[in-house]
């Protein structure tokens, strides 16, 4: 191998090989802690949210008359749509899990001390939602009929039963979550709930947010002029029986209007679709970025060929076959790549500390760089391929010509 | 050592023919010192480059050390030329970027030769010419006659058993040339053969073999004792 004559030749002739070097570091830095938030972003975007999310609609029904009577209209409506051949199941809730909207409140084993009390979302619904949302109960029991409080918003809470996801559970009751089932759990206000169930996932409303396994179910049914249908289909039945519930449900008049008719999967995508935009726009920079290097290395890697086209010649005319002169280009294009991705490393790194110092976000994994310096070297090995493959063809001749 | 027998070489362009060299035979003897004289164009650098493998010939057959060379291919041509081929170039062909001692070792490191072997080789080249003192400067820092005595030290490295040297003295004054030549004739006074194509008849006069081509054949062949006859 002549890495000692190589890397003695390129230390004199520095500015061009420092440039490409910087480029790779630059590509690299860049590059690796955009694939890391990448990764992050696709991660929190593949969280399940416990839901039979592929088979699930929505719909909100707003009243808007003087003769609008929620409860009648809801009765009935629970009634015709769980009537429809190929739904599983319909529930009425407060909000949609990953929707962006939603209540929250803190629950604690000690009433009235909030600084004891453990964020949670607060979902409120009828003895349905188990089986409408796909939930997977693993411990207790689901909503019965009696369990379930309807009236208005000054209707009496006090005491009631809970249903909470396992995460809320063992964050409550460290180390004993699954046996959360049969203890009671208070909530500011003096309210008391008794858990009787736990599912094993649910997330809340807030894609964002730091709580976002911690869900609780509470039993209840409010009549405040809005009512939101969540609707479980067999699958493949979906989007069919979202058009059939619409038509039936205007066809019963009732002064209101229908709308926001969506599947969850379309409500969740809205609600990652900046992480989805910002992946997307991530992936445009790192493919423009490995494009100008790959253009820089072949660049370089074409002038510094032309400008040695005597030498390849005399080099062949001494005895260097084909497979030399190859080999003598990819190792120069490697002792290039190798001082720019071990400044990358350096960069890569420092710059992640800058965001985890600034963005607060989590350190980057150890392996992203190494892979990285990989990535970036195997790119430089094929960008100067064909330049080197050409230097490979240059004649012996070329020696002993003028030029 | 070297055997040419009715050599042919044609360039082809899309609108004219260009026969370099025609019917062109040659014997040259193990240890021969022979010059090849010429006008420009007259097919001394084609016979140079056929001879140095360095190009192919049209026809004919070509017997290099009783090795028949017209079959063999790019990397095997490439070998005998490390191994048995020693190149003088006459604008020294340097490797600029290299001090001496790199620039010598580049036939080596195509050989596969190990690195003490190559120090110790190198070194001694280096010796032989006069710069084993200066063997970590680079080439701009000789003057012209010196980096032809790194060429030479480069061609010998090898220890090839066949010399071919390209105008070695046509880019130095005549005190430096007369240098090289010196240094050339004891090289061949230890049994290497050397071909020298030179534009100096003066040169070329001295030497115990001279071949004079035009238009691609030989017109003259003349042995030291038959130009004393």
């Amino acid at each position: 191998m002549e890495f000692g004559p190589i890397l003695r030749a390129l230390l004199r002739n520095k500015l061009g090989v420092m440039l490409i070097a910087l480029q790779i570091a630059f590509t690299m830095t860049v590059t690796v802690n955009a694939v890391y938030i990448i990764d992050q972003r696709s991660e929190r975007m593949a969280r399940p949210s416990g839901l039979d999310e592929a088979n699930i609609f929505h719909l909100s029904s707003v009243g808007y008359g003087n003769n609008f009577n929620e409860s009648v209209a809801s009765t009935e409506d629970l009634a015709l749509i769980k009537a429809i051949p190929g739904v599983v199941d319909v529930t009425v809730m407060n909000a949609i899990p990953v929707s962006g909207s939603g209540s929250s409140t803190g629950v604690g084993i000690e009433p009235d001390r909030p600084e004891t009390s453990v964020q949670t979302a607060m979902y409120t619904s009828d003895e349905n939602v188990l089986n409408a949302l796909g939930l997977n109960l693993v411990s207790g029991r689901a909503f019965s009929t009696n369990d379930v409080r309807r009236g208005g918003r000054d209707m009496e809470r006090s005491h009631s039963v809970a249903i909470l996801t396992t995460a809320l559970a063992e964050r409550i009751y460290p180390g004993e979550g699954m046996q959360a089932v049969g203890r009671t759990i208070h909530s500011p206000g003096g309210r008391t709930m008794e858990i009787i169930g736990l599912v094993e996932r649910l997330q809340t409303p807030w894609p964002e947010s730091s709580f976002i396994e911690q869900s609780m179910l509470i039993p209840e049914v409010v009549d405040d002029g809005s009512t939101l249908y969540i609707v479980r289909t067999v699958p493949g039945e979906r989007d069919r029986i979202m058009t059939e519930v619409e038509e039936l449900l205007a066809a019963q008049g009732h002064e209101r209007i229908l709308r926001n008719n969506r599947a969850f999967e379309e409500t969740r995508e809205n609600s990652y679709r900046l992480d989805s935009v910002m992946a997307t726009i991530l992936y445009v920079v790192i493919g423009t970025l490995m494009f100008i290097t790959a253009m820089g290395i072949v660049g370089l890697a074409v002038f510094s060929i032309n400008r040695r086209r005597k030498q390849i010649g005399t080099r062949r005319a001494l005895g260097a076959t084909r497979p030399d002169i190859l080999r003598y280009f990819l190792l120069e294009n490697l002792l290039i790549s190798g001082s720019g991705v071990v400044l990358g490393a350096v960069l890569t790194l420092a710059f992640n500390m800058f965001l985890v110092q600034t963005f607060d976000m989590p350190r980057i994994d150890w392996f992203y760089a190494p892979v990285g310096m990989l990535l970036l070297i195997i790119l430089g090995q094929l960008a100067s391929l064909a330049p080197a493959a050409k230097a490979s063809g240059i004649a012996p001749a070329l020696a002993t010509r003028s030029v | 050592m070297l055997k040419m027998h009715n050599i042919n070489k044609v360039f082809r362009t899309e609108v004219v023919e260009t026969h370099a060299l025609r019917d062109f035979s040659l014997h040259v003897a193990e240890g021969e010192f022979v010059t090849v004289t010429g006008p420009s164009g007259c097919g001394k650098t084609t016979f140079l480059n056929i001879a140095g493998l360095l190009e192919t010939a049209s026809s004919g057959q070509y017997l290099l050390d009783g090795e028949d060379v017209s079959a063999l291919n790019d990397f095997q041509r490439a070998k005998m030329r490390n191994q048995k081929i020693g190149f003088i170039f006459q604008s020294f062909n340097l490797m600029p970027d290299l001090n001496l001692f790199d620039n010598v070792d580049v036939p080596l490191r195509y050989r596969g030769v190990k690195a003490a072997e190559r120090k110790d080789r190198i070194e001694r080249a280096l010796d032989a010419v006069g710069l084993l003192s200066r063997k970590k400067h680079l080439p701009a820092q000789l003057s012209g006659g010196q980096q032809q005595r790194v060429a030479i030290a480069r061609a010998l490295v090898g220890e090839p058993r066949f010399l071919l040297a390209d105008e070695p003295t046509g880019n130095l004054d005549s005190n430096t040339a007369e240098g090289v030549m010196e240094l050339l004739h004891s090289i061949n006074s230890q049994g290497t053969t050397i071909i020298m194509v030179t534009h100096d008849a003066v040169l070329a006069s001295r030497s115990a073999r001279n071949i004079q081509i035009l238009d691609g054949r030989i017109i003259d062949d003349r042995r030291a004792h038959q130009k004393a006859a």
